[in-house]
């Protein structure tokens, strides 16, 4: 029923904005775009005026003249310039833009705790429901309206206006000013276009800069669609059609989401429904034209036509709506047992949002709830329409939704409006203060609660001075009409302010396209740095700010992690998946029986944080060791390729969770395992690896092997959980932080990366790491006995020394063995190092080549070949390790034969010779490391073990293509020869 | 009623599309007169009537209405004095209102229009009774809007509209022109009767010799934005069609005799 009814609602409220529209497109004969500006200016002026305590009925009609003076412009500008009036419209609709928010101070102004005209109308409500009793109201109201209107068209002046339009020779024969009556008509046009502008905005609760958009074309839609319906040439059947038109327009959007059709699709289905109408219209003209000569025939040809549109607006409101109650009913949520239904609500679909989304989504099905079974998740989107957002919300109540989840600040303001008796937990919204949700964290609306949090504005320029001293200046762009992005450069702001030796220079935009033009004009008013806080329309222009910064080699430092790859410099900025993560907690809180009321608002508490290393090679700039450190994200383009050959960005965590692990405590899952008297309390482990590379995939093997083995699990009664970052940085730090959150006993690490991200964000759980070359070149160790309390594990240096030994006895007279690295790989740099050494001790000469990602290994083995070297030689290298077979390839066309430090290498005969770990062994040893731990030692009095258990494979098979001998010392060692 | 002193109108002065289409125009019209205007296509007869309207200003001249100096007025300011039938049935109704609407702005002619409503039954009563004079059964249809009638039908009513409220001057510029001849006999029968019935002041231009010399009580001739001759009524009574044509004859020999020179100029210049 509520969908349906706020549907009418609005489509009362809309109503007076489609009679504007109705006398410029019928009677002035020119579709007028000035609505799209004076609908919101409508809505700013009544705003600012409620906020200043004036009357709602007051601030309606100031908002009418404003309406109506912004009309008027239109109107002057298309008579006395001579401008054409779709022009004339399109200029004053652009300049309205700046004065609105001049108006309104800010891109937003929140009306939720002001009097507005809907609680009067409340107040002398006489005991029906509320939502209907708005609906007569407001009903009435628009109907007493068009019966004025229509009365005004059939008075001396309404009928010079009317005339006016139709024949304006004719009108200034008759003495009609025909100019002051386009001026009067459009005024009123605009004037009742901004009277709904600031209904609107009382009835949603906020008016917001972006409410305006595409508000002629509902209008001309509504319009359009209305006179199909009533076909009568009578001024009041006109004038009618226009409020009905905007009332099946507003049905026709509820009727789609009721469907559950994707919204995306609504303009799609408008523009094929007014062309449909528009058909309808013209067939019947046609008939009617032909039938004028046999006049008796004239009055039923017009039933005819008016009988066609019915039916066909009929037939397509049934079909679907029968399709949508077919899908609604049938649909699992309505099954006999009442399942508490959350609403999911994001304004449009942007990558920030979604995350925060897809992280509320996720945590929730961790955490137990499933959609279908034991809850309803109602996902909508509103796709950028304000005005679809109530519709959405209608919808929601309608559905009986126990609970809103609105994404974005924008979503809140209208879900915190229009729901006063259920919990609102909302995310992604920068400061839920401004916007009327309460005064402080535990001062709030009642059912109102979330996860808020603006861009770290202090801790970005903490890291910013790190690397500017002196005088600098600070800039960034923005986009105004963004709540949140004008919220955080005032934050930005406040801070500067503070800061004599910072400046701060920022310059708007309000498109993509202007961004390009913004960057260069900061970049030549002197800008050292670029300190861009979360803005859509910046960040999805990204590549316009690169240019303009690299022109004057100006660092760029974000707040979104993603943009890092692209070549920002530093990121640092709330995580947005952690957001979606937290904001569920609060859900599940609420489920379980607190009130919201209760819950504090809680601050984002996740930070990202990182640098791009290639940026800073290119920039010149040195990353101190100590923020390096701090830092959980760090890109070079070698990790681009990493993650290339991996998995693509974003893909969800891969978690297998254990049966205990979803504390799943809603009121039908009663499905909670008892441990059994016998056994100890459950306990969980899990190993999270980086990537699946085959050394990895070997350790862990071996972790598993050794665990299940020896019994410890069984007799610990331990689960264990497997995870996988899929070479993937982002990845890994949700995995950490899923790890933190989800509170395990112990965490195995294996691979470098996985300690490094694991590490930084635990502290307490007992963590054994594996799989790694050098933990004390990483600040985990400075000795084996002296490392971080709860970390302990297995190092395994490359066997480089070994390798090279081996190299020496199969090719006595080689003088030079060239190397390929990638000097941002702390492991390679390790073992280069260590290669360098021994290639002295066995009398070789080390020529090295870099790389700095996997598309540059063919360029530099080419020159390595014209260095005529005798041998090949990697170790420790990633790039190199993912792309082993192309290496070998390569080697063999040229007949060199090339060493490495990793066993399967010459096992799969890309190698000739390989010494490396036995990573099953090392998996083994880490296992063992773990036991030791899980049958109570402390890890802190666990020392690192240095373990390297080598294992050499010969490739004699290759040996026999290059026509080289093995020497039986070699074959002897080896654990495994391929023939 | 009318003076016109000394009239110049020169359309997109300076451009390669400049006319010269009015180059001083005298004309002086009595109270109660109905002059008629013939003249070859181009010639200024529709521009005369327009300076005369106010539809623009002129370059230099004057335009008297009934003592007044109108010559800076806007059209819709003279639309208390004037009214006019033009040649296109479609332009002088609105087609979507429906008769009465259109009878009663017609009636309300160079007089202010307040928001109120007075095309109430008594008023409809009178219209009612106008309308009925036209002969076309059309007092049944007063809620039918204009654009359901015929050219014909159009322009009788578009007739009556501008005599319903009895003006100084009234302008008709070959308002039958895109008639059948069955209704422009109809709408030219319609013309005489309203213009005797009220003595109204009127100019009409035609392109029909006979009409020229049956209607009215005096005919001018132009040419070329001049008047070139001004005929009066016991002069008209004289005068044949056949004169006319001849008149009209001699004019193009002259203008053909003209370019001839013209020519013979310009060889032997070049
Ligand atoms: N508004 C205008 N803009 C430009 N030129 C104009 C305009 N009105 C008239 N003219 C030009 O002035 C000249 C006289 O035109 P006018 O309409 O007065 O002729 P006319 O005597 O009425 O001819 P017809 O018998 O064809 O109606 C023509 O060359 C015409 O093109
Ligand atoms: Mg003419």
């Amino acid at each position: 029923m509520e969908l349906w009814i706020g549907a009418l609602n609005l489509g009362f409220l809309y109503a007076f904005m489609t009679m504007g529209v109705f006398i410029t497109f019928r009677i002035h004969d020119f579709p007028d775009i000035t609505v799209d500006g004076s609908f919101v200016l409508g809505a700013a002026v009544a705003g600012v005026l409620l906020v200043h305590g004036v009357n709602p009925i007051t601030s309606l009609l100031v908002a009418f003249l404003a309406g109506a003076a912004s009309g008027m412009i239109t109107a002057v500008i298309h008579n006395r310039l001579n401008v054409n009036g779709l022009l004339a419209g399109i200029i004053v609709m652009t300049g309205l833009y700046s004065i609105n928010l001049h108006i309104m101070g800010r891109s937003n102004i929140p009306l939720i705790n002001q009097v507005t005209l809907m609680s009067y109308i409340d107040r002398v409500n006489p005991g029906l429901t509320p939502e209907i009793w708005m609906c007569l109201t407001l009903g009435g109201a628009t109907i007493l309206f068009g019966l004025i209107m229509a009365w005004f068209f059939k008075t001396n002046l309404g009928l010079a206006m009317r005339m006016t339009g139709n024949n304006p020779i004719m009108a200034a024969a008759t003495g009609v000013n025909v100019d002051r009556m386009k001026i009067l008509g459009v005024a009123l046009a605009n004037g009742l276009t901004g009277l709904s502008g600031g209904l609107v905005a009382q009835y949603q609760g906020f008016a917001d800069i972006g409410m305006g958009i595409g508000t002629v074309v509902i209008g001309l839609a509504a319009v359009i669609i209305g006179e199909s319906v009533l076909r009568m040439r009578s001024i009041y059947a006109k004038v009618f059609s226009a409020i009905v038109g905007s009332l099946i327009f507003r049905l026709m959007i509820a009727v789609a989401l009721a469907v559950g059709m994707d919204p995306t699709d609504l303009k799609l289905l408008t523009a094929a429904f007014v062309l449909l109408t528009l058909a309808a219209s013209k067939a019947t003209a046609g008939k009617k034209a032909f039938k004028t000569a046999l006049s008796h025939f004239w009055s039923k040809s017009a039933w005819n036509g008016r009988k066609v549109s019915v039916a066909v607006c009929l037939v397509l409101v049934l079909t679907v709506a029968g399709w949508g109650y077919k899908r609604y009913h049938g649909s699992p949520a309505a099954g006999p047992n009442k399942l508490y239904k959350i609403g999911v609500v994001q304004l449009l679909d942007n990558p920030l949002l979604n995350m925060t989304r897809d992280g509320f989504l996720a945590e929730m099905k961790k955490m137990g709830y499933e959609s279908g079974k034991n809850c309803v998740m109602l996902e909508e989107n509103a796709h950028g329409d304000m005005s679809t957002v109530n519709n959405v919300l209608d919808k929601f109540k309608q559905q009986q939704v126990d609970l809103i989840f609105p994404v974005s600040t924008a979503c809140t303001q209208a879900a915190i409006s229009k729901f006063k008796d259920r919990p609102v937990v909302f995310a992604g919204v920068a400061s839920p203060f401004i916007i009327g949700a309460g005064q402080s964290d535990t001062d709030h609306l009642p059912n109102v609660t979330g996860v808020y949090g603006g861009a770290p504005a202090q801790k970005m320029m903490d890291i910013v001075h790190r690397f500017k001293s002196g005088q600098f200046k600070i800039g960034t762009i923005w986009d105004p009409s963004q709540a949140n992005s004008v919220f955080n450069v005032g934050q930005l702001q406040d801070i500067v302010k503070g800061d004599s030796d910072v400046t701060f220079i920022g310059t708007t935009v309000t498109n993509s396209a202007e961004v390009s033009q913004a960057a260069t004009s900061l970049v030549h008013k002197g800008l050292d740095v670029f300190t861009l806080v979360p803005d859509n329309i910046v960040y999805s222009a990204f590549e316009s700010v690169l240019k303009a910064a690299r022109s004057k080699n100006i660092p760029i430092f974000i707040s979104d992690v993603e943009r890092l790859t692209d070549g920002a410099f530093c990121a640092i900025g709330y995580d947005y998946t952690s957001v979606g993560n937290q904001a569920a907690h609060l859900v599940d809180r609420i489920i379980k029986g607190e009130k919201p009321q209760d819950i504090p608002f809680e601050k984002n508490k996740k930070l990202t944080f990182g640098f791009n290393l290639d940026t800073a090679k290119e920039l010149g700039l040195t990353i101190p060791p100590d923020l390096l450190a701090q830092a959980n994200v760090i890109v070079d383009r070698k990790a681009e390729a990493t993650a290339k050959a991996g998995h693509p960005t974003a893909a969800a965590p891969t978690s297998t969770p254990s049966s205990g692990q979803a504390a799943s405590a809603l009121p039908p899952a009663a499905d909670k395992v008892t441990p059994a008297a016998d056994k100890p309390p459950e306990k969980r482990l899990v190993v999270f690896i980086f990537s699946e590379t085959p050394p990895i995939m070997d350790t862990r093997k071996g972790v598993l092997e050794e665990l299940t083995t020896s019994g410890v699990l069984k007799k610990y009664n331990i689960s264990v959980d497997d995870k996988s970052a899929q070479a993937e940085f982002y990845l890994a730090q949700s995995i950490a932080s899923d790890i933190m959150r989800l509170n395990y006993d112990y965490v195995i690490t294996l691979s470098t990366p996985a300690l490094q991200i694991m590490a930084q964000a635990n502290k307490r759980i007992p963590h054994i790491f594996g799989g790694v070359t050098d933990p004390y070149r990483m600040g985990i160790a400075k000795t084996p006995e002296d490392h971080l309390p709860n970390i302990t594990g297995v190092a395994t240096m490359h066997p480089v020394s070994a390798t090279i030994k081996a190299i020496r006895e199969i090719l006595p007279q080689a003088k030079i063995i060239g190397t390929v690295w990638n000097p941002s790989e702390a492991t390679a740099e390790a073992c280069t190092y260590a290669a360098r050494d021994a290639v002295k001790q066995y009398g070789f000469q080390l020529v090295e080549t870099n790389i700095s990602q996997v598309n540059d290994i063919a360029e530099a083995l080419n020159a390595l070949v014209r260095k005529k070297v005798d041998a090949l030689f990697t170790s420790g290298d990633n790039s190199i390790n993912l792309a082993v077979d192309f290496v070998g390839k390569i080697m063999k066309q040229h007949k060199i034969p090339y060493f490495t430090t990793i066993p399967t290498d010459a096992g799969r005969g890309a190698a000739l010779l390989s010494i490396g770990a036995d990573y099953v062994e090392v998996g083994r040893e880490t296992a063992r490391q773990a036991i030791l731990v899980i049958t109570g030692q402390d890890p802190k009095n666990v020392p690192i073990k240095n373990y390297v258990p080598e294992k050499m494979v010969v490739n004699a098979a290759l040996a026999r293509e290059y026509g080289l001998t093995i020497p039986d010392s070699i074959l002897r060692q080896a654990a495994e020869v391929r023939r | 009623m009318i003076k016109i002193t000394d009239l110049h109108k020169t359309f997109n002065a300076g451009t390669a599309n400049e006319v010269y289409s009015l180059r001083g125009v005298s004309l002086e019209i009595a109270e109660g007169e109905f002059v008629t205007v013939i003249g070859t296509n181009g010639s200024g007869k529709s521009t005369l009537l327009n300076a005369v309207a106010g539809t623009f200003l002129p370059d230099s001249g004057r335009v008297e209405i009934a003592g007044v100096d109108v010559t800076r007025q806007w059209d819709f300011q003279r639309a208390k004095l004037i009214s006019r039938v033009f040649q296109n049935p479609f332009a002088g109704t609105a087609p979507d209102m429906t008769i009465a609407e259109n009878l009663h702005l017609a009636y309300l002619r160079g007089k202010p229009k307040y928001p109120k409503t007075e095309l109430k039954t008594s008023r409809r009563g009178k219209y009612r009774d106008e309308i009925g004079q036209l002969e076309m059964q059309l007092e049944d249809r007063m809620d039918n809007v204009i654009g359901t009638l015929s050219g014909g039908q159009r322009q009788a009513l578009t007739l009556l509209m501008a005599v319903i409220n009895p003006p100084q001057v009234l302008l008709l510029d070959e308002h039958t022109a895109a008639l059948d001849p069955k209704s422009a006999a109809q709408v030219i029968r319609l013309t005489k009767k309203f213009i005797e019935r009220g003595r109204l002041t009127s100019l009409m231009v035609t392109h029909s010799m006979s009409q020229a010399l049956e209607l009215g009580t005096r005919t001018i001739m132009m040419n070329k934005g001049r008047i070139i001759d001004d005929i009066s009524k016991a002069e008209k009574q004289r005068l044949t069609t056949n004169d006319l044509l001849d008149k009209f004859a001699e004019l193009r020999k002259t203008e053909r005799l003209t370019d001839e020179m013209l020519e013979e100029l310009r060889r032997d210049y070049i």
